[in-house]
């Protein structure tokens, strides 16, 4: 390989970065001048989980590991940010920060015992931490606003957590977790393009090829774990901030098994597969309600879609359509 | 009081209303019988309808009453527009509904609502847009917490409450354990309205919080009755309390302890799914009079259904509190000059009720401008029996829940 | 001490729930290589077929006969037309196909039947044995002997006969195996055939132990992996050992103040701390 072409392979790397904070910028800034309330609040819900099914993507994407506990992160996200927003009043942004570590850090303490763990093994261990995480928060629920460890309010309305004073309307708000999005993916994205990302691939590979080559595979397997974990946290707060509450049922384990779900669906091996896994979660149901769509009937046709992109997309939607496009540009250049 | 021209059209509509009521014709509005064709009124609900429950039927039943209304002169001429959204039971579609109705379609009012997630998620958004709700069911604390929630119904606290009070009068119970699921803003305040009372009136009442996932029922109920209770009261969904029950029959304390219940076991597939072993043996608190009870309004309500509304709706207790939410809205609105009807004066004009009076309700409802609504908290006693239930009790009972005092203080202001 | 007997007993009730579903799951996983997700759904729409069949006056075995064959005929059709599409992807995007179908079938009995309190009501209620104070009905002392002997059946149908070795071979290397001669469409056939039957069995078993409500049967198959997980996915015996020992903890726990509110968790509890505890013996499924 010649200099030149590493030069220019570098570019075209820092271009497909800029590519993707610009998409997403673009998204966030048209969607509010063009959607009604209604879509406004659904998309956000959609980019916010669209951040929680990256990490989820980076696990299975780059490590071949299966998590199912990560919307349960999501959940300790939005506690830590709840309680640190109506306990210590905090501004925002430091909320969303210690939810995505406080969550990054219990991702990597809970995937320390399952570490050793492969393949269906882990998937199973992870959900029983989700199971774990469902009995406990449906019991305590979230705080809004109340004293006490749990943070919980008698006797009068619970209250909401404050968004940041640049996003205070929905509109704004929603350019605001499109902004956190962009962050986010590019964050995993230099991850994967340095020594993290050549870490990864070669454990992926094996083990022992790794451990071969020098590689410490404890602590690039711990880290994969923080950095799924900040990603759910960071998304857990921003979906906090958009609805002003959370609710301990909407946290099932079920929910965790959806979400890896649809972000293998989506795409586990491209960021766009995220944004896809995000807008299935959330924008396609919404779109069966808005259309009347009794709620069962949704649900059914939920899962034949489901096992239809199992079938016939290997690398998930997103990568049906981008390999699509590349092959229209192909034909268009010859 | 002015006599105008618009307050003797209403008064002689609600007059022919009774005449009509007689005659077995549903009675709504105006009652003229005159189709409206003005600009619509714009109303909406937020319904639990996919999940572990469906509460639909509230908002069903205030469509067929403003169906009717429409049919029948509508508001002064202006037909009523009620559109119905499904949550799902999930708090983020609930505010993606709110966000639908009150933002995008720009209701003046929701009437009839019935859900368990969207009071805590909404009430906010609510008073920001002086948005009334006048809900059908509430069931949360925060229902019945909220400055610009209405619930017609009970709730379950008062529910609870005026149960103990019942076991406690009819069957002397002196030590009560009351079972309720272990939910926020449920599992640490529904029961405590029987334990209150019952420490102001020497019954010991003790609370079992239960997981509602629980696979098992037995040990519930064997936990319960090793405290040696007179009675155990239970304040749970039906789909929860019918295994309770079954795991109580076969561990044989349905007849060593008496069984009652809040509201919601009052559904009738319940007496034939529960069994022989309670005909007789299981009281229940309805929030309204019974369904099948032969007062005027009850009629008109069922007439409604009949000719309004689709064959699938339920005719139930959720039915009911929809048709009153529907007609208190309506006869409020009629009071209204019809090209001033905007959402500031809807909702003052909501919040004015005062009075309003059905023998589906057992005292007259009201809104009032207070921080909080529960106005309705009586209700009668009926029994399982055969297979269906027969009223036990000699009219209704009040509630004499000690977190009620504000509101009775209001009562007394508004002499009801 | 005294006071546990009575909770020791009545989990056994639910102990058989676990252990039932458990086993259902291990013998899926053993004989086709997928964690089966629509076991529960599978079972719950069998036993609303029951539900209904009984309500029309139709004879017990009738129903049952025709809730199993509904299990059985899902079953069969996912089988025998949508497994073999993913049968070359890896055993997690094989076993997210069977959440899929979970979703369709779970849908499916919602929508149809909808939301109403039933009860699954079946003749074997009636009597009960008296053990402390607590009666264990026989709908429940035959949960625990389909538990027994599924798992008697099932372990020596796959290490006696042909056909078990043979679906052993395909769970384990399904290409190899197939240039080896083994009939795989036969033995596929056969595989789903018996997890369909399994799950309608628990299915009926289940809505009259635990509640006639689909969401809810659904789902119990997630403390039921908690049993599985112990059983190392392998074991039947230690997995029956396992719900059982996990139900009666699950029971007593009720007794035990501030934790009692939190006993659904247990069976999540126990398996993790079977994880940790036995690390060596837990590497690899």
């Amino acid at each position: 390989m010649t200099p030149h072409s590493i030069q220019c392979e570098r570019r075209a790397a820092r271009l497909a970065l800029l590519r993707m904070v610009l998409v997403v910028g673009a998204f966030g800034a048209l969607v509010p001048w063009l959607a009604n309330a209604y879509w406004i609040k659904t998309l956000t819900s959609s980019l916010a989980l669209a951040i929680a099914a990256a990490g989820v993507a980076l696990l299975y994407g780059q490590l071949g590991l299966v998590s199912l506990c990560q919307y349960s992160l999501l959940g300790v996200g939005g506690w830590v940010a709840l309680r640190v927003g109506h306990g210590l009043h905090w501004p925002f942004e430091a909320c969303v920060a210690a939810g995505g570590l406080s969550a990054g850090t219990v991702g990597m303490l809970a995937g320390l015992p399952a570490l050793r763990l492969k393949g269906l093994y882990l998937a199973l261990v992870t959900l029983m931490l989700a199971g774990g995480f469902q009995v406990v928060i449906s019991a305590t629920g979230f705080p809004d606003g109340g004293a006490g460890f749990l943070g919980r309010i008698s006797g009068s309305e619970r209250l909401m957590l404050p968004r940041p004073a640049i996003a205070q309307g929905e509109g704004a708000y929603f350019a605001y977790v499109a902004a956190w999005l962009a962050t986010m993916l590019a964050l995993l994205e230099l991850h994967r393009r340095t020594r993290a990302g050549r870490s990864w691939a070669l454990i992926r590979r094996g083990e022992a090829v790794a451990e071969g080559a020098g590689v410490n595979v404890l602590l690039y397997q711990t880290w994969a774990f923080g950095l799924a974990g900040v990603c759910a946290g960071v998304a857990g707060a921003l979906l906090a901030g958009a609805v002003g509450q959370l609710d301990g049922r909407a946290f099932a384990a079920s929910e965790s098994v959806m979400l890896f779900a649809l972000s293998l669906i989506g795409g586990a091996y491209h960021w766009a597969g995220a944004l896809v896994a995000g807008l299935l979660l959330r924008a396609v149901p919404s779109l069966l309600v808005d259309l009347g769509v009794n709620g069962y009937l949704a649900m059914v046709f939920f899962g034949a879609a489901l096992l239809h992109a199992l079938i016939t997309a290997p690398r998930g939607l997103a990568g049906q359509w981008l390999a699509a496009f590349q092959r229209l540009r192909a034909k268009g250049r010859a | 009081m002015k006599i105008t021209l618009k307050r003797i059209a209403v008064a002689s509509a609600l007059l022919s209303a009774g005449a009509a009521m007689a005659q077995g014709k549903p009675a709504c509005g105006l009652n003229n019988g005159k189709a409206a064709s003005g600009e619509p009124i714009a109303l909406g609900a937020v319904v639990g309808k996919t999940g572990p429950d469906d509460f639909s039927a509230s908002a069903l039943a205030s469509q067929a009453y403003f169906k009717c209304v429409n049919a029948n002169g509508g508001i002064n001429g202006r037909p009523v527009e009620l559109t119905i959204v499904d949550d799902q039971w999930n708090p983020e579609v609930a505010a993606q509904a709110a966000a639908k109705l009150v933002k995008d379609r720009k209701v003046l009012a929701m009437v009839g609502s019935s859900s368990f997630v969207e009071c805590g998620v909404n009430a906010k958004l609510y008073a920001q847009e002086d948005v009334m709700v006048i809900a059908g069911v509430g069931v949360p604390r925060e229902c019945f917490f909220a400055k610009n929630y209405v619930p017609v119904n009970a709730g379950p606290r008062v529910s609870a409450t005026v149960v103990a009070m019942y076991a406690a009068q009819q069957y002397k119970a002196k030590k009560m354990v009351c079972v309720i699921p272990n939910i926020p803003s449920l599992g640490n305040w529904a029961c405590d309205g029987a334990k209150d009372w019952g420490k102001a009136n020497g019954v010991e009442v003790d609370v079992i919080a239960v997981d509602p996932g629980s696979p098992d029922a037995t040990s519930t109920m064997l936990q319960a009755a090793a405290k040696k209770p007179d009675a155990i009261i239970l304040n749970l969904p039906k789909g929860i309390m019918v295994p309770m029950l079954a795991a109580a029959e076969q561990q044989g304390l349905a007849k060593k302890i008496h069984f009652v219940s809040s509201t919601p076991a009052y559904n009738l597939d319940v007496p034939k799914t529960i069994g022989a072993a309670w005909n007789g043996n299981f009281d229940i608190h309805l929030e309204f009079m019974p369904v099948e009870s032969a007062g005027a309004d009850n009629l008109n309500w069922k007439a409604t259904m009949e000719a309004f509304g689709n064959k699938s709706d339920p005719r139930d207790s959720f039915a009911q509190a929809g048709y009153l939410a529907a007609r208190i809205a309506t006869e409020a609105l009629l009071k209204m000059d019809p090209k001033k009807i905007d959402r500031a004066s809807v909702s003052t004009a909501l919040r004015n009720v005062k009075g309003f009076k059905s023998d589906i309700l057992c005292r007259p409802f009201y809104v009032g401008d207070g921080a909080r609504h529960n106005a309705n908290s009586s209700g009668p006693i009926s029994q399982v029996s055969g297979n269906g239930f027969k009223q036990v009790s000699n009219g209704c009972l009040m509630a004499a829940d000690p977190e009620l005092s504000d509101l009775r203080e209001q009562e007394k202001k508004l002499g009801l | 001490m005294p006071d546990l007997l009575p909770f020791l007993i009545s989990g056994l009730g639910v102990g058989a729930v676990y252990a039932l579903s458990g086993v259902g799951l291990v013998v899926l996983y053993r004989s086709s290589g997928v964690l089966n997700f629509a076991f529960g759904a599978l079972g719950a729409v069998a036993a609303y077929v029951a539900w209904s069949a009984l309500d029309h006056e139709w004879p017990l075995w009738l129903a049952a006969l025709a809730a199993v064959a509904t299990s059985v005929a899902i079953s069969l059709v996912y089988g025998r037309l949508l497994a073999p599409r993913l049968a070359e992807r890896e055993p997690t995007v094989r076993s997210i196909g069977t959440l899929g179908l979970a979703l369709v079938v779970l849908g499916f009995t919602e929508w149809f039947w909808g939301e109403q309190p039933r009860r699954l009501v079946l003749p074997t209620d009636a009597g009960a044995i008296e053990f402390a104070d607590v009666r264990l009905t026989y709908t429940r002392v035959l949960g625990l002997a389909a538990a027994v002997s599924m798992m008697a059946t099932v372990g020596l149908l796959l290490a006696r006969t042909r056909i078990g070795l043979a679906m052993r071979a395909l769970a384990d290397q399904r290409a190899l195996s197939s240039i080896l001669g083994i009939r795989v469409l036969q033995v596929d056939t056969a595989a789903w055939v018996i997890s369909g039957a399994f799950a309608g069995v628990c299915g009926l078993l289940l809505a009259n132990i635990v509640r006639l409500q689909a969401t809810v049967l659904t789902f119990l198959v997630i403390p039921a992996f908690a049993a599985a997980i112990i059983g190392r996915l392998t074991s039947l015996p230690v997995t029956v050992a396992a719900g059982l020992v996990i139900g009666m903890l699950e029971a007593v726990a009720v007794l035990v103040p501030g934790f009692s509110a939190f006993r659904t968790a247990t069976p999540f509890i126990i398996a993790l701390l079977a994880i940790v505890l036995w690390r060596d013996a837990s590497r690899k499924a």
